[in-house]
C-alpha cells in the first residue's frame, strides 16, 4: 500500500528528550511529568462508520468499540453517535437510531440462523451452511415447478411468480443494483426494498 | 446544512486559552508551575494581541489571489522574511514582563538582546519544526508565543476564510500552511461532532471528517488511545488518534467531554500521553506544538 504522507514531519516527545526540552531549559523541571506517567494506563477505543439499518435513510453512524483483537477479546459496543460527516444526516439520529445501541445488545437480538419445520412449534438453530443450502435448495426447487418461459402470446419471458424477495432497509446503490440483478435474472418479479420499520 | 470548512481565530483566542492554561495549572500537579508560567505567556500575548495593528501586510490582492486559487494566503515559508518579527517579539516581551517570574527573566533578557542572526536563525527553526540549538531552547517558545501572535493578527486580516483545501494540502492549515497541533471535536449545536484540525501557529480551524488519520488519510487501522487513572477514570479529554498504516498519531479532543479544552493548553498538558506513548514506540508524533520544543 502507498502511503501518502504529505508536508508532515514527527517529532520526538520521549522521556530521553526532556532534559534538554524547552521546559527544563526555561527552569521547569520535567522529571514529575516523566514520573507520572506510572499512574496511568493507556487503553484504546475504535470508532467504525456504518449506516443506521433502521430505514431506507440510512442515516451515518459511529460505533464506539472497546477491546482489542489482538488479543483474543471480543469488541464490544459502548457507544454510538450520529456521524457528523454523513452527508443525508449530518450528525442526527431520530430516536430509533440514537437507541440502536440497546438494539445491538439486545438479548431477544438474533444472531444465528433458526428454522421451525412445517407442523413442529419449535424454533431450532441451524448453521449458516446448512441454512443457506436449505434456502437454494427450496427456490430451486420452487422455480423448476413453477416457471415461465413463454407467455399467452408465445413471448419468450423470464418469469418466476410464485415467490417474492423482500431487501433490507440501509442498503448502499451498489447493494441495491447487485439485489437487482440477481433477483430480476431469476425472474422474479415480485420484489421489494423495506424502506421504513 | 454543512458544518464550515474553516474557522478563523477568534479575537479573544490567547485570553481563552491563558484562562485555560491556569485551570489545567490545577488540575496536573506534574506541570502545575509550567502550566501556570504559560498561561502567563498567554495572558501576555492577549495583550499584545491587542495593542496595534499589524505594521506590515501583503497587498490586497496576494490575498484574493491566494485565496481564489487555494494557496495559504499567509504562508509561513512565503511571509517568513516579512513579517515584522522583532516588533511583534518586543510588544509581547514588554507584555509578559510585567508577570514572568526571577528563574524565567534571563530568557526574557536573552531575547532582548539577541543579535538579529541568531533571532532569524531561531524563526527559522521554529517555522520548520527543528529543535534549534539547545542552548537557545528554553528562549524558543517565547519567540514562539510572539510568532502565534504575529500570524493570528495576520489571520484576522483575512478578507475571507479561505476554501474548504483541495486533497492534497487537507492536512496542512489553509491559512499558513502550517502543520496542526491536535485535533478538536465540536460541540456546537450547529456542527456537533464535527472534527477540526487546529494550526499550531495561527489557530486557524478546518475541518477533516472524523476517524481519518491526519497524516495519511487512511481509515482502516485507527486506534483511539487515553490515558486512565488508577481508579480507571479518565483522565483529561484528550486521546490519541493512532493510525497503524502510517504508525503516527495526532491528539484529538471532544468538547463534549469538556467544553473549556484548548487544543494548544490540553496539548502541553497531556504531555503524559506522549510520554506513554513514546515509550510504547508503535506511533510517532504529528503534531506541533511550538511551545514545546523537544530535542532528540
Amino acid at each position: 500500500m502507498t502511503l501518502r504522507v504529505t508536508r508532515r514531519q514527527f517529532f520526538k516527545l520521549g522521556a530521553a528528550g526532556m532534559a534538554t526540552s524547552s521546559m527544563a531549559m526555561m527552569g521547569f523541571a520535567p522529571e514529575p511529568a516523566v514520573a507520572s506517567v506510572r499512574h496511568f494506563k493507556l487503553t484504546g477505543a475504535k470508532i467504525t462508520r456504518n449506516n443506521c439499518t433502521y430505514c431506507s435513510v440510512g442515516c451515518g453512524l459511529l460505533l464506539y468499540s472497546r477491546g482489542d483483537e489482538s488479543i483474543n477479546n471480543i469488541d464490544d459496543i459502548y457507544h454510538v453517535e450520529g456521524d457528523p460527516d454523513h452527508p443525508v444526516s449530518r450528525g442526527s439520529l431520530c430516536p430509533k437510531g440514537a437507541g440502536v445501541l440497546d438494539f445491538i445488545k439486545s438479548r431477544s437480538r438474533l444472531s444465528h440462523p433458526m428454522v421451525r419445520e412445517p407442523g413442529s412449534n419449535e424454533w431450532k438453530r441451524i448453521s449458516w451452511d446448512e441454512a443457506l443450502d436449505r434456502i437454494a435448495r427450496r427456490m430451486k426447487d420452487d422455480r423448476d415447478a413453477n416457471f415461465v418461459s413463454e407467455d399467452e402470446n408465445g413471448n419468450t419471458v423470464n418469469h418466476w411468480l410464485t415467490a417474492g424477495f423482500l431487501a433490507a432497509s440501509a442498503s448502499s446503490n451498489e447493494t441495491g443494483y447487485l439485489t437487482h440483478k440477481v433477483v430480476r435474472s431469476l425472474g422474479m418479479l415480485a420484489f421489494d426494498n423495506q424502506a421504513r420499520v | 446544512m454543512d458544518p464550515p470548512a474553516v474557522i478563523l481565530p477568534a479575537n479573544d483566542v490567547f485570553a481563552i486559552r491563558s484562562q485555560r492554561l491556569h485551570a489545567l495549572s490545577g488540575r496536573v500537579e506534574a506541570l502545575s508551575e509550567f502550566l501556570a508560567f504559560m498561561g502567563q505567556v498567554a495572558q501576555a500575548q492577549q495583550a499584545a494581541l491587542e495593542r496595534g495593528a499589524p505594521s506590515w501586510l501583503p497587498e490586497p490582492e496576494a490575498f484574493t489571489l491566494a485565496l481564489e486559487h487555494g494557496m495559504p494566503p499567509l504562508s509561513v515559508d512565503a511571509l517568513r522574511r516579512d513579517v515584522d518579527i522583532r516588533s511583534e517579539l518586543m510588544a509581547f516581551l514588554d507584555a509578559l514582563d510585567l508577570h514572568v517570574g526571577e528563574a524565567q527573566r534571563p530568557l526574557v533578557e536573552q531575547l532582548r538582546h539577541m543579535p538579529e542572526e541568531e533571532r532569524k536563525g531561531l524563526v527559522e527553526a521554529l517555522l520548520d519544526g527543528q529543535p534549534g540549538p539547545e542552548e537557545s531552547r528554553g528562549a524558543m517558545p517565547l519567540l514562539a508565543a510572539a510568532l502565534q501572535v504575529a500570524w493570528v493578527r495576520l489571520v484576522r486580516c483575512l478578507p475571507d476564510a479561505p476554501k474548504r483545501p483541495s486533497d492534497e494540502t487537507r492536512t496542512i492549515c489553509p491559512s499558513c500552511g502550517a502543520p496542526p497541533v491536535a485535533s478538536v471535536v465540536q460541540n456546537d449545536a450547529a456542527y456537533r461532532g464535527a472534527r477540526y484540525l487546529q494550526c499550531g501557529l495561527c489557530a486557524t480551524q478546518w475541518y477533516l471528517e472524523r476517524a481519518r488519520c491526519s497524516v495519511c488519510e487512511h481509515t482502516g487501522k485507527l486506534k483511539y488511545l487515553s490515558l486512565q487513572d488508577d481508579d480507571g477514570n479518565p483522565w483529561l479529554p484528550v486521546q490519541a488518534e493512532t493510525c497503524g498504516d502510517c504508525h503516527s498519531y495526532l491528539k484529538i479532543m471532544p468538547r463534549e467531554l469538556d467544553d473549556g479544552l484548548d487544543a494548544i493548553a490540553d496539548d502541553l498538558a497531556s504531555l503524559a500521553l506522549d510520554l506513554s506513548l513514546n515509550e510504547e514506540g508503535a506511533f510517532r508524533r504529528s503534531g506541533y506544538n511550538p511551545l514545546l520544543i523537544v530535542g532528540e
